[in-house]
């Protein structure tokens, strides 16, 4: 067998499919073939399944071992890794729970997997040096209706439906969750890590607006615009700007 | 930089005792996967923890058998670290990890043909040029090995070192390890391979299946991995050795308790060390 044949047919049965490997290896003790093949399809999931593990452990938590295992499983028979690192392996668990049974009928763990994932995002996202409440001070009054924000790299958002915050953190803290709860209205949901700690807050509609205009790369006068919809016209620039300083000092701002 | 002693693998568990206190460790083995990130907690780390200790690379992505092109970023971000990491040396394994785009995320055994020896020698040749230096690469243990071997590990290991101009990273675990699955005689294994290329020995811990052994890194050096060390000192002098650990991760201490076995091993301080 050429190499790249034999590689292709170890992977396929790795993958689980059907493959010709078996007649390519070696029968000799202390194995027979089919045992030493099973050796490395086993140690194929284990790791992947441990990769979900690292990055999904409240998920795991809140559906127990068993269901981890199969939904594990059938996630890894979906998506075969296509990273060089595993650090990357396993960002489409929450859109796969949500289209798969019997995953999908409960969505708020396809939000619970989403949340999980952003929260590792914001962990290890570059750094950059943030913003202080002084230098934001000393900007010319002149240059604020063209001025527009630099996020820190590690800043997220998320619209979670689903009481999702509150279930992750009762189960992180080892006490009973209220089960799932459908909000009103979705969340806006903001993540960001300051000083290697991740942090998160919800946000208020005005919050919001303004936070996609400035995310967005607008300007301070275009942030202004966003939020006409939300304030009164008058209290519209002390509202942004108040914003803004609040950004300043959580550590979300990097450059101005 | 030269690195002479005792190592440990770097483990997230152990930042802080490594920071925090002082300890008879000589130098340490990152993952460069594990650094591969963007940002935040691990690159901090890994600074403070460079200011402290010399560090080598170990890498599992390479893939430097497989039939695949090469991966340019990720040599390109392994040269990016090393710039910040300023390693020792940076290893990988001699295996295979995917084909077709894909990562089974494990060290795949490559059948030991003049064929595969042409693929891994060309693609050696590349990588070497690219990262700018030369590199080490780590035997595998493995659990099946291929009808269509014309020679034995030992021999293509040492033909790819001597055609690629490659250093040779000894994982004496997974000697033993190999040994055992496909019954070879561990010692012609050490005598087999060229002296002068080997830089760096790994030691750890297997699982006895009864029978067969898998490489789980998750108990203490076995006393026949021991002995075979002390058989590989013998013949190769004083090499940098370190302890791989990956599953139930011990205190800080107790690895160090470990390493001082391998201290007294290689001193000729203790024959029954183990």
């Amino acid at each position: 067998m050429r190499l790249y044949e034999l590689q292709r047919e170890l992977q396929r049965d790795l993958l689980g499919h059907e493959s010709a490997i078996a007649t390519a290896i070696l029968e000799a003790p202390p194995l027979p073939v089919q045992s030493r093949l099973g050796i490395y399809r086993n140690a194929y999931r284990a790791r992947l399944i441990e990769a979900l593990d690292d990055l999904y452990p409240i998920l795991h938590r809140l559906i127990g071992d068993e269901t981890f295992e199969s939904l594990g499983t059938r996630f890894i028979e979906a998506y075969p890794s296509q990273h060089r690192s595993i650090r990357w392996y396993g960002r489409e668990l929450a859109d796969f729970m949500g289209e798969t049974a019997p995953f999908a009928d409960q969505p708020i763990l396809s939000e619970l997997a989403r949340w999980e994932w952003t929260l590792s995002e914001v962990f290890d996202a570059a750094d950059a040096a943030v913003m202080d409440r002084a230098s934001l001070q000393a900007v010319d009054p002149e240059r604020w209706a063209t001025l527009a924000f630099g996020f820190h790299p590690s800043v997220r958002r998320l619209a979670l439906a689903w009481n999702t915050v509150a279930v992750w953190q009762a189960e992180s803290n080892d006490e009973d969750s209220s089960g799932p709860e459908r909000s009103p209205e979705p969340v806006q949901w903001l993540l960001w890590r300051r000083n290697l700690k991740n942090y998160f807050r919800s946000l208020d509609s005005v919050e919001g607006a303004a936070l996609d205009a400035a995310v967005a790369g607008r300007t301070f006068t275009e942030i202004c615009e966003a939020l006409t919809a939300h304030v009164p016209e008058a209290d519209v620039p002390l509202r942004a700007a108040t914003l803004a300083a609040t950004w300043v000092d959580s550590g979300l701002i990097a450059a101005v | 930089m030269k690195l002479e002693g005792f190592g440990l693998g770097l483990r997230p568990v152990h930042y802080e005792a490594l920071l925090g206190e002082s300890h008879t460790v000589d130098w340490l083995e990152i993952l460069s996967e594990n650094y591969l990130v963007p940002g935040g907690q691990p690159l901090q780390y890994l600074e403070r923890i460079r200011a402290r200790f010399p560090v080598v690379m170990h890498g599992v992505s390479l893939s430097i058998g497989s039939t695949d092109p090469l991966d340019r970023r990720y040599l390109a971000d392994l040269k990016e670290l090393a710039r910040r990491v300023e390693p020792a040396w940076i290893s990988d394994h001699l295996c295979w990890t995917g084909v077709e785009g894909r990562n089974v995320h494990d060290l795949l055994p490559l059948p030991y043909t003049e064929e595969a020896l042409a693929v891994v020698t060309a693609r050696l040749g590349e990588v070497q040029d690219l990262l700018g230096r030369q590199i080490l690469l780590e035997n595998v243990s493995s659990y099946l090995s291929y009808r269509d071997s014309e020679m034995t590990e030992w021999q293509f290991l040492s033909e790819v070192a001597e055609r690629a101009d490659c250093a040779i990273l000894l994982d004496i675990n997974n000697i033993y390890v190999s040994a055992v699955n496909h019954g070879f005689e561990p010692s012609s294994y050490l005598r087999g391979v060229p002296r002068e290329r080997v830089r760096q020995f790994h030691l750890a811990g297997h699982s006895d299946m009864d029978g067969h052994l898998i490489d789980t890194h998750d108990h203490p050096i076995a006393a026949p991995v021991w002995a075979l060390y002390r058989e590989a000192v013998a013949h190769f002098g004083p090499v940098p050795t370190m302890i791989e650990r990956d599953d139930n991760i011990p205190e800080l201490g107790e690895l160090v308790s470990e390493l001082a076995v391998a201290r007294a091993i290689a001193s000729g301080e203790s024959r029954e060390a183990a």
